[in-house]
């Protein structure tokens, strides 16, 4: 069965892991080029080193997903050249500090030695600082090497691939087995990496070449980079471009979708569609890390659509203060607004409202006797909140709902969307902010409290498409139609709980779905 | 022949390490800077090779003044001996003692040979000690090869800084001796510091007494006892004596 799984998904692995070294190679590399002859420089000049410094430390603390939303917005891209770029700023500081540190441990009595005999600064950098400082240095590449291949599984919030793509997919369908498929392949790359590297460290010191039988002889030192070469290569096979003939022939459509299960397969119908419909190349850039990167990446045009919710456009993208409450007028100003600050357009809704919602656990609900948010206003000290990192932060939501209702709760902590249901189903929160389509209401025995003040807008489903892709290909337009109001909330609860709970995969799903709805 | 004239150096404005100092080192000798530490004798060495400038005066080798000159070449061609002695750790013994040489970029062959030559004349067997690495020395092994890679570039002035203090008395005592008999062989002009009287009674050809930043007394070890110039060189002189009259009433 777990056999089956992997060889299954073989040929991607490799792919994935091939894409993952190349990430991790080169921005590892490419902080190497930039970190020691930066570190050598700013040795003795101590005011640029402290902003040097200061500056890779900032860096360091900036959320990743924090600093690849940034960089999507700032270099206009998804893909790997923001990855590689914010990768190598992450492995900048263990670089340049550790060359710093290596460089200054000098003794003081070599460098006086050294000095005395009638070396140049230079040489007293290349002859005796540097191959002394060289284990500090190396140590520090492994960290950033390592730091790296770690933080290189986000890149797959961007649509950069590699080995994230898995735990991405796995966290957004709640599937253990994608989730491991990703983290172990990655946690032995970063093992392997910093074996590589020692063996290098090893081969280089010819002191220690001498207590290593394999790298005694005179082709010791080159022996050394074999592992670091094998990784070399295999990632380098990863940048050779899949040339497939339909894709110069046909048109290319470029679709997007957000990192949960419904976006998923939202974003999969509209593929299907195109693909059956107009016999179009679907490029399928899914899995991206919210709404701002697939806002960003859409008006940059890095994807041509993507599955968004009109109150999510409403107040997360257009930061609108209306007070609309009936799904069609905020329908109606999305649509306007988009068009005319973006040049976005709205095609009509999938047919279904996946509205913000409280749940609670349906025992505690009939043991406190609540059925309405203001239900809780005795109770909320007392409980845990667990919200979403964007519900926590957005005006309308957390602070929002505080003002609206006056309740606010005795803790709140972040939880990730895929694991805030098992949190709230064995008893680590009391309370989260659920999708009102999760399959996981029905399928852990949740209690949906009711919005009595209508705090939550209607958040109605439908592609948002660039104006341009449509005015070229009325015929995309004409195919995403046929998916309008063909599916409503039970129903999409229904294949949300498919995925979620019965593990199938989104485009076999799809596929039925289409089947009994005769879109094939 | 060296020159220093009129030098005076301070570091910080209100302290002056060396006051109006003079001194000429004659071509072969060995001249012994003594005096305690702080007194400025290390400064002193560190202006012949010029690591350290003077604020004002002129330093002069074989009547050139070294302020005009490329200090790099002037380090280069002076042999240098410092008390850590500062053998490189991730250099094998052969490299270190030909490490100038390489730095004038000198053949292999012939740093090999003269690696070779140099291990010899401090009493170590290149075949023995060629390949070792620094920490696999004895201190006293060490300091040899410190003057062997001092001695590499055949240079005619070499300058010591306290070489053989961090070592043990009976290896000091040995190191000492086989100077005198390296001295003998080689005639080199060389200027040693050292705080320890005995020493540089033992090594001197002329001493130069230091206090506080100025010359005290030049002269060679019989001048100083039988004339001493200064209340300190006559307070530097009690010590050895009383120790010899306490010795001889033991016996």
């Amino acid at each position: 069965m777990a056999m089956d799984f992997i060889v299954e998904r073989l040929p991607e692995l490799l792919l994935r892991t091939r894409e993952h070294l190349l990430l991790s190679g080169v921005s590892t590399g490419a902080a190497v080029l930039i970190g020691v002859p930066l570190g050598i420089y700013v040795i003795k000049k101590t005011w640029l080193r402290s902003f040097v410094f200061g500056l890779a430390g900032i860096v360091q603390t900036v959320p990743s997903l924090a600093m690849l939303a940034f960089l999507l917005i700032l270099i206009g891209k998804i893909g790997i050249v923001p990855a590689i770029i914010a990768l190598t700023l992450y492995a900048f500081l263990p670089i340049i500090q550790n060359t710093v540190t290596g460089l200054e441990g000098v003794p003081p009595h070599l460098i006086e030695a050294s000095q005395g005999m009638g070396m140049t600064k230079a040489q007293q950098i290349k002859m005796v600082r540097l191959p002394l400082a060289l284990p500090v240095i190396v140590a520090g590449i492994k960290t950033a090497a390592i730091i790296s291949v770690g933080i290189a599984t986000l890149s797959a919030f961007i649509g950069a691939g590699g080995l994230g793509e898995f735990i991405n997919r796995g966290l957004s369908l709640s599937d253990t087995r994608l989730i491991l498929l990703g983290a172990i392949p990655s946690a032995i790359l970063a093992l392997y990496v910093s074996f590589a590297i020692s063996a290098i460290e090893w081969g280089l010191n010819e002191r220690k070449r001498r207590q290593v039988k394999l790298l005694k002889g005179s082709s010791g030192k080159l022996l050394s980079f074999i592992p670091l070469i094998i990784l070399f290569l295999i990632g380098i096979t990863g940048y050779i471009p899949q040339t497939g003939p339909s894709r110069t022939e046909k048109p290319t459509v470029t679709i997007g979708s957000k990192n949960f299960t419904e976006q998923l397969i939202l974003a999969e119908m509209m593929a299907r569609i195109i693909e059956i419909k107009t016999g179009f190349h679907v490029e399928r850039r899914l899995n991206l890390g919210g709404t701002m990167i697939c806002h960003e990446a859409l008006l940059k045009g890095e994807i041509d659509m993507y599955p968004e919710y009109t109150g999510t456009g409403l107040l997360a993208v257009l930061k609108s203060k209306e007070p609309f409450t009936t799904p069609g007028e905020v329908y109606e100003f999305v649509s306007r607004e988009y068009e005319k600050q973006f040049d976005l357009k709205w095609l009509p809704p999938f047919g279904f409202n996946n509205t913000y919602a409280f749940a609670v656990r349906n025992e505690a609900a009939v043991k406190n006797g609540w059925k309405k948010a203001s239900d809780l206003t005795a109770a909320a000290d007392s409980l845990k909140a667990g919200f979403t990192a964007e519900f926590s932060e957005r005006p309308d939501g957390y602070p929002g709902f505080q003002k609206a209702y006056h309740i606010s709760f005795g803790k709140v902590i972040s939880l990730d969307p895929a694991l805030m249901y098992d949190a709230l189903k064995k008893g680590q929160v009391d309370i989260i902010t659920a999708f009102s389509t999760d399959s996981r209401i029905p399928g852990y025995n949740l209690f949906i409290l009711e919005d009595d003040k209508s705090f939550f807008p209607p958040y109605n489903a439908a592609p948002v498409v660039r104006k341009e892709v449509i005015e070229k290909y009325p015929e995309v337009q004409k195919a995403l139609a046929l998916l309008s109001n063909l599916i409503d909330e039970k129903t999409m609860q229904g294949l949300n709980f498919e995925a979620d709970q019965n593990k199938r995969e989104v485009k076999e799903i799809v596929r039925e779905f289409f089947k009994e709805k005769v879109l094939l | 022949m060296i020159k220093l004239i009129d030098i005076n150096k301070s570091f910080t404005p209100d302290v002056q390490v060396i006051r109006d100092l003079s001194l000429e080192i004659h071509g072969g000798e060995t001249l012994v800077l003594l005096g305690s530490s702080g007194c400025g004798k290390t400064t002193i060495l560190k202006m012949i090779n010029r690591i350290i400038e003077p604020s004002s005066g002129t330093v002069l080798i074989e009547g050139k003044n070294i302020l005009e000159q490329d200090p790099i070449e002037v380090r280069r061609s002076i042999g240098y001996v410092i008390q850590e002695i500062g053998l490189f750790p991730h250099m094998n013994i052969e490299a270190n003692v030909s490490v100038v040489l390489n730095l004038k970029g000198r053949p292999e062959e012939e740093r090999k040979r003269r690696a070779n030559e140099v291990l010899e004349l401090v009493g170590l067997d290149p075949e023995q000690f060629s390949s070792r690495y620094p920490d696999e020395l004895s201190g006293g092994q060490q300091q040899r090869i410190g003057v062997a890679r001092a001695l590499a570039a055949n240079p005619s002035l070499l300058l010591m800084d306290e070489p053989f203090s961090a070592v043990d008395a009976v290896t000091r005592e040995l190191l000492q001796l086989e100077l005198l008999k390296l001295k003998k062989q080689l005639s080199k002009t060389i200027v040693f510091v050292t705080h320890d009287i005995f020493e540089a009674f033992t090594l001197a050809d002329r001493i130069a007494i230091l206090h506080e930043g100025r010359l005290q007394q030049v002269g060679t070890k019989e001048e100083i006892i039988s004339s001493p110039e200064t209340e300190f060189v006559e307070k530097l002189l009690m010590k050895p004596k009383k120790q010899l009259s306490a010795f001889q009433g033991l016996m």
